[in-house]
């Protein structure tokens, strides 16, 4: 199996985030794929520009939930009626409502791990190395740049797409490659 | 930077439409009513008709008062997406001085209801003990020998809140005309001022009204719990309104699918806040089972009210809870507001699974036609008087500085 040694990119800053958003959609109604957005603050209409699809993190979500729930559940019910049973005021041992808060608690508490996790996961991170950290320009993405990135196939001209770019009102174009993972 | 809006450019005029609900809603609610106050005084149910009517009442006063708390919220927030919904607010909760003319059958079957109440035949199903434990501790409060403390109280309530709701409407109607932001910053001057007074009144109304059903047992949190029913049952009116005010002059073909998908939100959350107040007023009295507390819950958790308690917590809580999770119905206004219609018919049962075992006690739920009669009736008044104020004036707030921001609204 032949494995891709080198990616590449095309990266383009824009100098609005609306600019951004316009041309990202024209990018992709022009049949580029695997397209991302950079901003130093969530961007209004980038997801659906990119047009990506749902996000996987709310099942992530659901599933951690309901693992919390089902395991705070059996912890009391183990500790309280068969590991250490103990007669408080004459109730049950298996008294359910008393039971609720931490069930709710574990529930929210799997729930914020699997987002956390989920979505960590998901991004690939953390990443310590990524070749797009070798270009200078590209550190605006993080205090006043708004960045498209374009998969490129590497060793193929880059110049078409870099032209279609600046003519989408890119105020500068760059390229980077280099080993991913 | 946003632009001016007049009436040029949202092609709004003053709703005018023809009276097609609101007067087959007066027909309903005058019906209603009469069957129910003819079935109080001319046929022996006066218990149950009396009660069904306590249920009818405080089911719609309860959205009105919400409606005004969430407009006195939303001015305090300074929140500008909800504008385009305001108006609808606005006219629901002007309806509150009615609820003062419909309080007044109440008058005639307290003693039906209340057994505190002076010469109440329900006071025979109190021991000796029992009663002069209640004249110690709460005579002051509901005066069993002359109600005057909650008469009082009732002008006090109905006498702020009327105020507070015409005060906020006609601020609002005044902007339509001249525009400018002088009465926006009076709405949101005045807001945060009688937030505190409408939290408190509410709780007091609710108790006046059914928590001295069973005058013996009380519970500090009772009030919220009555609020958070209402204020989840005004969100889904507010989503039905929006959702079938589409036509000429009428806000809901301009309101954007994020609005629909905020209203979504409110309800899940509200349907969420329902929940943990009902747990947590549940859990403190079940763990502390104090005989002076348990017997109000003993009575529905345990008997033949047990099944109800238990569908109450999937049908009002688990079920909506699960259906509003999903992102992709929050994003149908249609579909959202069949939800919300679900969620209207679960509170009316909340609120008879609050009153109703006060009537029946062991015996558990039974049905009786005044239900029916009591909750269209006064709905009806109700509904076809906010259809009545809602005529010859916009049906959103035209001229309100921040108008543009909250049709533009895309969330965050």
């Amino acid at each position: 199996m032949e494995a891709t040694v080198l990616e590449s990119w095309v990266l383009a800053e824009f100098p609005t985030p609306d600019a951004l958003v316009v041309a990202t959609r024209q990018m992709r109604e022009k049949g580029f794929e695997g397209m991302d957005t950079y901003s130093p603050y969530p961007l209004h209409g980038g997801s659906e520009a990119l047009g990506l699809p749902p996000s996987r993190v709310p099942f992530i979500a659901l599933c951690g939930g309901l693992t919390g729930v089902a395991t705070a559940l059996a912890m009391q019910t183990w500790m309280n009626t068969i590991d250490y049973p103990l007669n408080i005021g004459g109730r049950p041992l298996l008294s359910l409502p008393a039971w609720v808060p931490i069930t709710f608690e574990l529930g929210v508490l799997f729930a914020a791990f699997g987002i956390f996790f989920g979505l960590l996961g998901l991004s690939r991170l953390p990443q310590p190395y990524h070749p797009v950290f070798e270009s200078e320009e590209f550190r605006t993405a993080s205090t006043h740049g708004y960045w498209l990135s374009v998969p490129q196939a590497t060793g193929t001209d880059a110049a078409p797409v870099m032209d279609q770019l600046k003519a989408l009102g890119a105020t500068q174009v760059t390229f980077v490659t280099g080993e991913k993972e | 930077m946003s632009p001016p809006v007049t009436n040029s450019h949202t092609g709004f005029e003053p709703y005018n439409g023809t009276p097609t609900l609101m007067v087959p809603a007066f027909a309903v609610g005058v019906l209603g009513l009469l069957a129910t106050l003819g079935g109080f005084f001319a046929t022996g149910a006066k218990g149950e008709t009396a009660h069904a009517y306590l249920i009818g009442f405080t089911y719609w006063v309860g959205i009105s008062v919400a409606f005004l708390i969430m407009q006195a919220i939303f001015h305090t927030a300074k929140a500008k997406w909800l504008i385009v919904l305001r108006r609808t607010m606005e006219t629901a909760s002007a309806v509150i001085p009615v609820f003062f003319v419909l309080a007044l059958p109440l008058l005639a079957m307290a003693a039906y209801l209340y057994p505190w109440w002076p010469g109440s035949e329900l006071t025979k199903g109190y021991s000796g003990l029992e009663l002069e434990h209640l004249s110690h501790k709460q005579h002051g409060y509901l005066n069993n020998h002359l109600p005057i403390g909650i008469g009082v109280r009732h002008i006090i309530y109905f006498g702020l809140w009327t105020f507070a709701a015409w005060r906020l409407r006609t601020w609002s109607l005044k902007q339509d005309t001249v525009g400018g932001l002088d009465f926006t910053v009076k709405q949101r001057k005045f807001s945060p001022g009688v937030l505190p007074f409408l939290a408190l009144t509410i709780t007091f109304a609710s108790f006046d009204w059914l928590m001295s059903l069973t005058p013996l047992w009380q519970s500090t949190i009772f009030g919220v719990y009555y609020f958070a029913g209402s204020f989840l049952a005004a969100f889904c009116i507010l989503t039905i309104v929006t959702v079938n005010a589409q036509g000429k002059d009428l806000y809901g073909s301009v309101v954007k699918l994020d609005h629909f998908h905020n209203l979504g939100k409110l309800m899940l959350a509200f349907t969420a806040f329902w929940a943990y107040i009902a747990f947590s007023q549940f859990m403190l009295v079940w763990i502390a089972n104090i005989p002076e507390e348990a017997p109000w819950y003993g009575l529905r958790i345990f008997g033949a009210w047990r099944p109800l308690s238990i569908a109450l917590f999937f049908l009002h809580f688990l079920l909506p809870f699960f259906i509003l999770l999903s992102r992709n119905l929050k994003l149908q206004p249609r579909k959202l507001a069949v939800v919300a219609v679900y969620l209207l018919v679960i509170h009316a049962v909340d609120l008879y699974w609050l009153v109703w075992p006060a009537l029946t006690g062991d015996a558990g739920p039974t049905f009786h036609w005044s239900l029916l009669t009591a909750f269209f009736g006064v709905g009806g008044i109700a509904v076809g008087t906010a259809l009545l104020l809602a005529r010859g004036q916009y049906t959103l707030t035209v001229k309100d500085p921040y108008i543009a921001e909250s049709l533009r609204y895309v969330q965050p």
